[in-house]
């Protein structure tokens, strides 16, 4: 049995409170913290018109490379490659917040409900995990931003990557709801005569909230890595500037052109993002490790 | 480790001259050596459907017709033909006299290994055995509902039992209707209607002569041994590698053209005029199935001829236009020529906005930039086009200008405005369709931008290239990028595609109807080459440039490098690599 204390319902925001604590004793999870703060400040000013809003505009001559004016230069459009990046990362993180609404949920309750109940209804989800984890990701999300009746764009991105990526959510939360069906706080609740829905959303779920947490800002990273590739084959999203679109643009002025910046700036753009949640889910993996606890 | 320090130099060097063995010698001799960016499929003129296919049967094959390498636009002359075609005077009947003294290539399976005369049967088989079912070409288009009959004996063979068995059944023996041959050397077609470029599918590749021995011999082998009348035989075929011709001995009907413009006189062009063909002993195609091999064997010397690869533009052109100088210093020279081909962004006619205001679709032709189109995705190779004709074919008026065919943001906006939709006010957001490769997006959100800039809300939509394609039969569009490629030089290829009965799933993609515009283009389609077929042409261009159900947009060019040792390349759009005409050693 693992040392950490076991939380009910009422005391997930002791939880919470417990892991905010410890991040902030972590700087490189401050660092991390801020550059996603950052991120999401530039995609919240664009969506409200407030930054990067002439992003469609001819400001200059095409491939002018970086200066004062334009530090990060003008794209085959002569349009200003950091007002697209800015309305990327607001892109980036529509996706990757909806997409994660959808497949967190999806992935914690299917989890939840196979590793409490076990016998047809586990065979059942792990059937169907199974054999979506067999199909490979890329060709999956393909097919499926090709046939969602809502057309091509980015509600149809965030949908795609959303029921496919809930997984590795169900497997982990089904591994740890069979182990923690068995032990005696459940039992107990049992014994009291808790039905099974009060025991798998009051008693269980906020024990296995802490995968959970990790889980979202997984599942968070891989959404935006994948409409950056999505975009990039031509599925993603249309119409609208992203990191994905940037990369595939700057692939030709690189090589025929020698226009490196487009390219610099939209894969920097990806990579610090990407850091950052990567950093802050290492700190919050040890923040919300039981036996730290 | 004796065995080891013995073994391995011996496969390093094996591997070496191996290696060596792939890439192309340097300096030959009198051998030309050219580059296919693909494997050559099959060597069955049947199945000739890529432009690379069509570069090797070129050497081998021939048909009635080939087309003339000097002149622009382009015209044919007889090739295997005594004359070029006697039409009656109402445009259906086709009377053809075939020579009856040039000779099939030896092979084995003539007599004595000694190649028979050809004649008018031959025409006649060859033709035949295209419309047979079993064929299973894609050439049947360039006869389908064309010849009297001829369905009817493609209906017919789909009753035949299947290829290999009956491989030359009784029905072939049958006669058609609108194909027959009178005599040895004459061939007579009766069209179902005037085709006034018929005269350009007989001198295409799935038209031409093959023995009806050969195909029996070989049967389905018949794609990997060539046996034609054309300067060159197959030597031979390292698939995925080599191709290699040799001169066909019995090759004695070909001479160089007497005729050319001042500019092919001034070019040496013509200085070998009126001499037996062809120059080269032995021709090698070498196949590449990427481009930058390709590209890298050719600054090497080890390839004569290159297409410049999109990503190696700016290392082989300056921003002038010229050659770079470390290529050009190598004796490599830079050939240019029309594409046959517009791009252009189609109205739906359908749409109830976009049907219904002429002076919206005149605003939007008048808002579009092609200038920066042409310089920023065509590296400048091209010109605006005013019309629906491309410049080197008949037709083209390089005086003729569309009253809209100019960027004007001001007078859009003007003409928006007059159209009720003063600023873009009142105008629905429009939907671009285009299919999902960089440069189509990047060229729709240049429109969108260009659009934007008058007032209109343009959103960029891509898509697949089989849903563009069905898109585009249901008209399920508002606007579509769109472009054409001539599939014979003749301007009924082009203005077919405004013709109201060609509406979707035909190539009117517009659905564009204007009972004016189909009385000329039938009234074009009875008259031969010549001023009246001009006059009417013009017409229809001034009528399509009025009513704008398209965007004219642009003419393309394509660049062609060759070592200066390459003499007589004059690059044609139609006929790919006439090797026949090249000579080493005398590069202009």
């Amino acid at each position: 049995m693992l040392s950490g204390r076991l939380y009910s319902a009422m005391e997930v925001p002791l939880l919470l409170e417990s892991v905010i604590r410890r991040l902030k004793r972590d700087k490189v999870a401050l660092v991390a913290v801020c550059v996603i703060g950052l991120y999401l400040f530039a995609g919240l000013l664009s969506l409200a018109g407030l930054l990067a809003s002439g992003f469609a505009e001819q400001v200059g001559e095409a491939y002018a490379p970086p200066s004062w004016a334009h530090p990060f230069g003008l794209d085959v459009l002569g349009r200003s490659v950091w007002e697209r990046l800015v309305q990327g990362s607001r892109v980036a993180l529509i996706v990757g917040f909806f997409s994660t609404a959808i497949a967190i949920p999806v992935g914690a309750v299917l989890g939840l409900v196979a590793g409490y109940f076990r016998g047809w209804v586990d065979a059942l989800v792990v059937w169907l995990y199974s054999t979506l984890d067999a199909i490979p990701t890329i060709l999956l999300l393909l097919a499926m931003a090709l046939v969602l009746p809502t057309g091509k764009g980015l509600a149809t991105v965030c949908i795609a990557l959303g029921v496919t990526s809930w997984v590795s959510t169900c497997r982990v939360v089904r591994g740890e709801a069979i182990r923690q069906k068995e032990l005696d706080y459940v039992r107990a609740a049992r014994s009291l005569g808790a039905g099974n829905l009060r025991i798998l959303f009051v008693h269980l779920l906020p024990n296995v909230l802490h995968l959970v947490l990790v889980q979202a800002s997984l599942v968070f990273v891989y959404s935006i890595k994948s409409e950056v590739i999505l975009s990039y084959l031509g599925v993603g999203v249309q119409n609208f500037p992203s990191w994905g679109v940037m990369i595939d643009d700057a692939r030709l002025e690189l090589v025929g052109r020698g226009v490196w910046w487009q390219f610099a700036a939209a894969t920097a753009a990806l990579f610090v993002l990407v850091l950052a949640f990567n950093l802050f889910n290492d700190a919050l993996k040890d923040a919300l490790d039981p036996k730290e606890r | 480790m004796p065995f080891l320090s013995r073994v391995l130099p011996l496969s390093v060097c094996l591997a070496l001259t191996l290696l060596a063995g792939c890439a192309p010698e340097r300096d030959p001799g009198n051998v030309y050596r050219g580059a296919l960016i693909s494997n050559l499929k099959t060597f069955d003129p049947a199945q000739a459907s890529d432009s690379y296919s069509n570069q090797s049967q070129f050497q081998i094959y021939e048909a009635l017709y080939e087309y003339k390498y000097l002149a622009r636009p382009y015209e044919i002359q007889p090739c295997l033909a005594a004359a070029l075609p006697e039409v009656s005077a109402d445009g259906t009947v086709y009377t053809i006299h075939v020579r009856t003294d040039i000779e099939f290539q030896d092979d084995p399976t003539f007599p004595g290994g000694k190649g028979r005369k050809i004649n008018a049967h031959d025409f006649i088989y060859s033709i035949k055995r295209l419309t047979d079912v079993r064929t299973d070409t894609y050439g049947w288009w360039i006869f389908d509902g064309k010849v009297k009959g001829l369905n009817a004996f493609r209906d017919a063979s789909e009753k035949l039992p299947a290829l290999p068995d009956s491989i030359h059944p009784a029905l072939y023996d049958q006669e058609v209707e609108g194909l027959r041959a009178l005599n040895d050397s004459t061939v007579r077609i009766e069209l179902t209607r005037p085709f006034p470029y018929f005269k350009y599918i007989l001198a295409m590749p799935y038209a031409a002569f093959v023995a009806h021995e050969v195909v029996d011999k070989y049967g389905p082998e018949f794609l990997n041994h060539p046996v034609g009348t054309g300067p060159y035989v197959l030597k031979e075929w390292r698939r995925g590698l080599r191709l290699t011709f040799a001169r066909n001995p019995k090759y004695h009907h070909g001479f160089y053209p007497t005729e050319g413009s001042p500019a092919d006189s001034a070019a040496g062009l013509l200085a070998d005029a009126g001499k037996p063909l062809p120059f080269i002993d032995r021709a090698e195609l070498y196949i590449f199935n990427e481009t930058q091999p390709m590209w890298l064997n050719f600054l090497r010397g080890n390839l004569d001829r290159s297409s410049i690869p999109k990503d190696n533009y700016s290392q082989a052109v300056t921003p002038g236009r010229g050659l770079n100088e470390v290529i050009r210093k190598r004796g490599i020279v830079l050939n240019r020529m029309w594409q046959l081909d517009l791009t252009y962004i189609c109205f739906n006619m359908k749409d109830p906005v976009l049907g219904k205001y002429k002076k919206l679709r005149q605003a939007m032709q008048l808002g579009y930039d092609v200038e920066t189109v042409i310089d920023r995705f065509y590296n400048g190779r091209g010109i605006r086009a005013q019309s629906l004709i491309p410049p080197e074919l008949a037709g083209y008026d390089s005086t003729f200008r569309s009253p809209y065919g100019e960027y004007n943001p001001a007078r859009a906006r003007k003409l928006l405005a007059e159209a009720g939709f003063p600023g873009g006010k009142g105008l629905p957001e429009l939907v671009f369709l285009t299919v999902a490769s960089t440069e189509a997006r990047q060229r729709g959100e240049h429109f969108a931008q260009n659009m934007a800039a008058i007032g209109i809300t343009v959103k960029v939509e891509s898509c697949t290239w089989p849903e563009y394609l069905e898109r585009l039969q249901v008209s399920r569009y508002q606007l579509v990028g769109a472009s054409w490629m001539a599939d014979y030089p003749d301007p009924e290829n082009f203005l077919q595609l405004l013709y109201g009965p060609n509406k979707p799933p035909g190539e009117n993609n517009a659905s564009y109807q204007n009972d004016a515009y189909d009385r000329l283009f039938e009234e074009m389609t009875r008259l031969q080459d010549g001023p009246d077929r001009m006059a009417v042409i013009r017409q229809m261009k001034e009528i399509a440039a009025e009513d704008a159900p398209w965007i004219f947009a642009v003419h393309r060019v394509a660049e062609i490098l060759s070592y200066q040792r390459i003499g007589n390349l004059k690059p044609h759009a139609v006929a790919e690599s006439p090797i026949k005409y090249y000579r080493i050693g005398e590069g202009k």
